[in-house]
């Protein structure tokens, strides 16, 4: 047991210093897919932090993405800030409007939180598009890069860095003592209160801590992207890291990594068929929640599960449960 | 003693047209089994309900320990100690069985090390005999595995107040007689006060000091399980006009 999870790590830790390494030997466009899915990584695993782990399906992610996006880019922009600062300020930002709606969508459960973060979401492109002198509506805002010198290679380091302390972040909280009450305020509020847990508090963190990485992740990206328009808190960007979450395995740790890395790899490649990639996706997420809850990772390990059970019993039909 | 631990004044609750308790007074005192008994729809697990915290009644106050706890929210309640188990069980069906009872251990020592709290939550499990199956999802239970999780969980608490709502259901002869002799345990051993809603009418009168009768919302009478059995309003009660 212990030779085994000692064995894991040597194996997570030489993967990942293979990640690391893997940029160097691609060209720009693909060190671009690779920055771009790392952000994707940030988004789908703080939404299933929320979504996945406390049930509180939020349409609301993607808009505060754009708040971080926004309020670090404006302050670069317009007052100077360093990105840095900025980055930080937006990250901070998202968490103070991640608190405020948590607290605004804690009497309300399924369909109805889902539509007031879809409300939510909706009134910041409103203000976006409206407030043009500030935010240039949709013809963006440019701001400034995080390095002096722009350099993709700099930037995958950058989200990779972002990318694990999101992970990192999302692993430390699902393992506390806290996962265990986000897990049984999925499973039965009234339960999970009758058994001394604070639902409200609960539910509430659970909001802040994801919008919060949301937003860091949106100001991050806005910085690389060096122009914010309206698309990074649009809701084509909200159901593409839904789509990934539920198709990679909502609710577990991985499962949103394996969504973002898939997903944005396979529109790179479908994109030239037509903008409807989002649309596929989100199709082929219905179908997923319908048929395989668990997304990738459910099938993956059930087929292993099978594969292992076939091992052990050598006589039985690899295909029997 | 006649130490009131757990008291209702006056309690009332309407949902809509149906006044569903009406100027309940009743009191359990510390250290005493207490049977909650009365037909279908008399009001008993409403009565649960409102000292739980789940909603607050619509007039009249719960006192525990002297201190009026109306309207507090369930988890405040529990932890001031009071532990409720629910007659349609309610399991985490996704988490584990130990799981499930480590969000009760947890939550009762917050920020203590994982050991203390996985502990309590094992030696809850182990008491009502389901340690073998504490990997198993709770959703995997058949419904007497369920209420038996129901009480580990309210234990993991470390309630001073322990109230079950009908947690013999589909047990055998020999099983109900367990149980019983697991019930008195918990107040002989651990000193819990139990307050305990229950259909099957051997148990209550082999393990209660006393017992409450509600009808239609209103306490019919209270005493000692033998006269509250004999007593021609309860029998009319139970059997209808
Ligand atoms: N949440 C609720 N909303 C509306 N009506 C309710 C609610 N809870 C209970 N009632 C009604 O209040 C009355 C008392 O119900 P309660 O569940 O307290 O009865 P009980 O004594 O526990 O019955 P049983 O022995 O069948 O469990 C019933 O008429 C019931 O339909
Ligand atoms: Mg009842």
């Amino acid at each position: 047991m212990d030779m085994r999870m000692t064995k894991n790590r040597w194996l997570l830790a030489a993967g990942l210093v293979a990640f690391a390494l893997l940029p160097w030997g691609l060209g720009v466009y693909h060190q671009h897919i690779m920055i771009v899915s790392l952000f994707y990584v940030m988004m789908a695993a703080s939404w299933n932090l929320l979504a996945g782990y406390t049930g509180q399906v939020s349409f609301g992610h993607a808009a505060f993405a754009g708040i971080g996006a926004y309020a670090s880019g404006i302050l670069a922009a317009k007052a100077g800030v360093n990105p840095w600062v900025g980055v930080a300020a937006g990250t901070l930002l998202a968490a103070i409007f991640g608190f405020l709606v948590g607290i605004l969508c804690l009497k309300l459960g399924g369909i109805y939180l889902s539509l007031t973060t879809l409300g939510f979401s909706e009134i910041l492109h409103i203000i976006i598009n409206n407030e043009y002198e500030i935010t240039r509506g949709t013809m963006g805002l440019q701001v400034p890069g995080l390095l002096s010198e722009y350099s993709k290679l700099a930037y995958f380091y950058i989200f990779l860095a972002g990318a694990l302390l999101t992970l990192g972040v999302v692993y430390r909280l699902i393992h506390s003592d806290l996962g265990l009450n986000f897990r049984a305020v999925q499973n039965d509020e009234r339960a999970a209160a009758s058994l001394g847990v604070d639902v409200v508090k609960v539910r509430v963190l659970a909001f802040t801590v994801s919008s919060a990485l949301a937003g860091m992740a949106g100001a991050l990206y806005g910085h690389y992207l060096l122009l914010i328009t309206p698309q990074i808190p649009s809701l084509d960007q909200q159901f593409l890291v839904l789509s990934m979450t539920v198709i990679g395995g909502m609710g577990s740790f991985v499962g949103p990594v394996i969504g973002a890395f898939g997903l944005e790899i396979l529109s790179e490649y479908i994109r030239a068929y037509g903008e409807y990639h989002v649309l596929a996706f989100g199709l082929v997420a219905l179908a997923v929640a319908r048929f395989a809850p668990r997304g990738m990772v459910g099938i993956f390990r059930s087929v292993w599960e099978r594969r292992r059970q076939a091992a052990v019993h050598p006589s039985l039909p690899a295909e029997s449960p | 003693m006649d130490v009131a631990l757990l008291q209702g004044r006056g309690l009332s609750k309407r949902f809509g047209g149906v006044q569903a308790l009406e100027e309940v007074d009743f009191e359990v005192q510390a250290g005493t089994i207490v049977g909650l008994i009365g037909p279908n729809g008399a009001g008993k697990t409403t009565l649960f309900n409102i000292v739980a915290g789940t909603f607050p009644p619509s007039s009249g106050v719960v006192l525990f320990g002297g201190r009026t706890i109306t309207g507090m929210p369930a988890f405040r309640i529990c932890r001031q100690g009071i532990a409720r188990t629910f007659q349609v069980t309610r399991p985490f069906g996704e988490m584990t069985c130990l799981e499930n009872v480590a969000v009760a251990a947890v939550n009762r020592h917050p920020g203590c090390p994982k050991e203390q709290w996985m502990t309590l939550a094992r030696e809850s499990l182990a008491a009502v005999g389901l340690e073998a199956l504490k990997d198993t999802a709770a959703k995997h239970l058949n419904v007497v595995q369920k209420k038996r999780l129901e009480i580990a969980r309210s234990l993991a608490t470390e309630p001073t107040l322990l109230m079950l709502d009908e947690v013999l259901g589909g047990l055998n002869t020999q099983e109900i007689q367990e149980a019983i002799g697991f019930i008195r345990r918990l107040r002989d051993d651990r000193g819990l006060t139990v307050f305990w809603i229950e259909h099957v009418m051997g148990a209550i009168m082999q393990a209660t000091e006393k017992v409450i009768v509600l009808d239609q919302g209103r306490v019919l009478t209270v005493g000692p399980p033998r006269e509250v059995v004999a007593d021609e309003r309860v029998i009319h009660a139970y059997l209808g006009d």
